[in-house]
């Protein structure tokens, strides 16, 4: 059960986060300098090819639901990269030295410019290269001017006071180890059995910010699910968040940080399996650049808890109680579905339900991004664009005529509380473990 | 001042070795320069072992489940390409010309598919630059280097044109002329957009084994 005045307290303290951050006072040629040295240091040949294909058709405008929703051509995903293209032109470019002649430097109020088109205006959703008949990766280049960005002192506010809280103080939103024991705690004095900080396991199960504070509920039923499958499991409160605010405001040092953390706690317990919460950016920023950060491969599987249940129910060790014949659909969460491979799990657990599952259309892969992934649904500026978006998911959603949509990403789920509040959708929005926790079999 | 019959000489001699030349050193130097950047080997443990390579074939068709876009933006493109496929590749007078240079030939479509082809692809072409002209969103993302590659793509369709109308043989300027402009579109080749037509393999590619790593189908 959401608690609504924790939601408020929530929206309420997003919209004053921007005062904690400390600002990175720079001059001009200092913030082009460092931009320009980031954009450098991260173009390699698979950039570089990106850089070069496109052929500027402007199909991946269709693709994306910031231009779709406002018909403006300033958001049109492949111009996102224009300031890394002309960086590539004059410095690395087989004709750098004809195009310098052409060309003109980035300059820094090009870079304000970029800060709403890449942060405000962009999930990362990668939606775009599927439009894209040349294959370019958008999506990694958006995360590229991210981080040059970032090194510009040029971070929006919201995410650099979070991104500073983490680096700092290694809390999330105030939440730290303390908090995390209250919770357990709460918890606990609820009858579930919650293994904190054993000193080995084989499931080192994380956490986030969003179910400690508001969505308990996930936690509670993530918690009852391993007891269920009774695994040998652990909550750790040195290394239980999930979120990587580094990752999402594009500074790589705090990214790295926060991931060696988790790996290193990992380890410490011999985990085999580290299971990510519903929390979307985490399980690509774990499964799918844990390594890199780590300077290493990982010595352990990472999941999302949807592709850990859809795992267990297709492999038969996990049973689920009928849900009624509800009519549900699901959200892909694009960090979790096109960007990180879940798809077909979370359906498997849908199905295993026996509800009423309805496909949006389009689906899996292709389906529409929200609206407030890659941390947007943070930025105060972008709750106008944010919500226009969210326009085209709520369309989708209602023709599927589901009386409830299930997902199993945090920030998409306050995205679409943020969109239902403002719009007095009737949809009910779902989490797929909770579903999954009020429904476990035998 | 050239004579008609020299402009010719030189368009089909030095200026041809010269531009072929240029477009294949060009060529394997653009591509060496985005080779020689190098590139890090993902860490992370796939989760499929898929190339992914189908991608490169698959994207040559629309995909479903994107914003309707004009059937004529759609359409339009797979026109002139496939139109300067056979009018580049179906003329029996091109296939003479590239057999004197490398000795291999193949069958030549009949004369009046090419020429339906050329006239298809040059009003294509024409609705290609309306459209960046007029849209909003091609205009923006639009530079002179795109610009400039409708104009060498032009300027041999239209000479060639010019060549199958009148007494085309008495006149060696004209042949001279879109010799020339051919050699003007082999020399900017390399260097400007035109190179999508080789880029397009490995960029798809990369892609392709980008989400096939992950799982997904791209």
């Amino acid at each position: 059960m959401i608690d609504y005045d924790v939601f408020r307290q929530f929206g309420a303290a997003i919209s004053h986060l921007g005062e904690r951050a400390q600002k990175v006072e720079l001059d001009d040629t200092q913030r082009v300098a460092r931009a320009k040295a980031v954009m450098l240091a991260k173009i390699d040949r698979g950039m570089a090819l990106d850089l070069e294909a496109c052929v500027k058709c402007g199909y991946c405008a269709e693709a994306c639901h910031f231009h779709v929703a406002t018909n403006d051509p300033k958001y049109v995903p492949t111009r996102k990269l224009d300031l890394l293209r002309r960086v590539y032109g004059r410095e690395v470019s087989p004709l750098r030295f004809v195009r310098r002649l052409f060309e003109r430097e980035i300059s820094a109020d090009e870079l304000r410019e970029w800060q709403e088109l890449v942060y405000d205006a962009c999930t990362e959703c990668g939606r775009c290269s599927y439009a894209c008949p040349m294959g370019i990766n958008i999506a990694r280049g958006v995360n590229v001017m991210r981080e040059a960005l970032a090194a510009a002192g040029l971070v929006p506010d919201e995410l650099l006071a979070v991104e500073q809280e983490q680096e700092q103080r290694g809390s999330v939103f105030g939440v730290g180890a303390r908090e995390l024991q209250a919770a357990v705690a709460q918890l606990r004095a609820a009858g579930h059995d919650v293994p904190l900080d054993k000193p080995k396991a084989d499931v080192l199960v994380l956490t986030t910010v969003i179910d400690i504070l508001l969505f308990r509920d996930a936690l509670a039923a993530t918690v009852k699910l391993m007891n269920h499958l009774k695994l040998d499991w652990t909550l750790r409160s040195g290394g239980f968040e999930a979120a990587n605010f580094g990752l999402l405001s594009g500074v790589e040092d705090e990214q790295r940080k926060a991931t060696r953390n988790i790996v290193n706690e990992a380890i410490a317990i011999g985990a085999k399996t580290v299971i990510v919460p519903e929390c979307g950016h985490s399980y690509p920023a774990l499964r799918w650049e844990g390594a890199a950060m780590a300077g290493r491969a990982l010595p352990f599987e990472v999941l999302a808890i949807s592709e850990f249940i859809g795992r267990e129910v297709k492999a038969g060790r996990l049973k689920l109680k009928n849900a009624g014949d509800r009519k549900l659909t699901y959200h892909d969460a694009c960090k979790l579905g096109r960007h990180g491979g879940v798809l077909d799990e979370p359906r498997a657990a849908l199905r295993a339900l026996g509800v009423d599952f309805r496909e949006t259309d389009p689906k899996a892969e292709m389906n529409w991004c929200c609206g407030g992934g890659a941390g947007v649904f943070l930025l105060n500026r972008a709750a106008g664009l944010r919500s226009k978006a969210f326009e085209i998911k709520k369309a989708q959603i209602d023709a599927t005529g589901a009386e409830a949509v299930v997902m199993s990403c945090g920030s998409c789920r306050l995205n679409f509380m943020n969109g239902q509040a403002a719009t007095h959708w009737p949809v009910k929005i779902e989490s797929l473990v909770e579903l999954v926790g009020d429904n476990l079999a035998g | 001042m050239l004579r008609g019959m020299e402009l010719l000489e030189l368009a089909r001699g030095p200026l041809l070795t010269g531009s072929l030349t240029v477009f294949f050193a060009g060529l394997l130097w653009r591509f060496w320069s985005i080779w020689r950047l190098g590139a890090r080997a993902p860490l992370a443990a796939p989760r499929s072992r898929a190339s992914g390579f189908s991608t490169v074939f698959t994207r040559m068709l629309p995909r479903r489940g994107f914003h309707a876009s004009a059937t004529l933006a759609t359409v339009n493109p797979y026109l002139y390409h496939l139109g300067l496929a056979v009018v580049a590749f179906g003329y029996a007078p091109h296939i003479a010309f590239v057999e004197r240079l490398i000795g291999a030939g193949w069958p030549a479509l009949p004369d009046w598919a090419v020429y339906l082809a050329a006239g298809v692809t040059i009003v294509s072409l024409c609705i290609a630059l309306l459209y960046r002209l007029t849209d909003p969103v091609l205009r923006l993302i639009s530079g002179a280097g795109d610009y400039f590659a409708w104009v060498v793509t032009m300027l041999p369709l239209a000479t060639g044109m010019a060549l199958v109308t009148g007494d085309a043989a008495s006149d060696p300027v004209r042949l001279a002329v879109h010799l020339l402009s051919l050699e003007l579109l082999l020399v900017w080749f390399p260097f400007g957009k035109l190179m999508h037509a080789f880029l397009v393999f490995p960029a798809r590619a990369q892609l392709g084994r980008f989400f096939a790593r992950r799982g997904v189908r791209a």
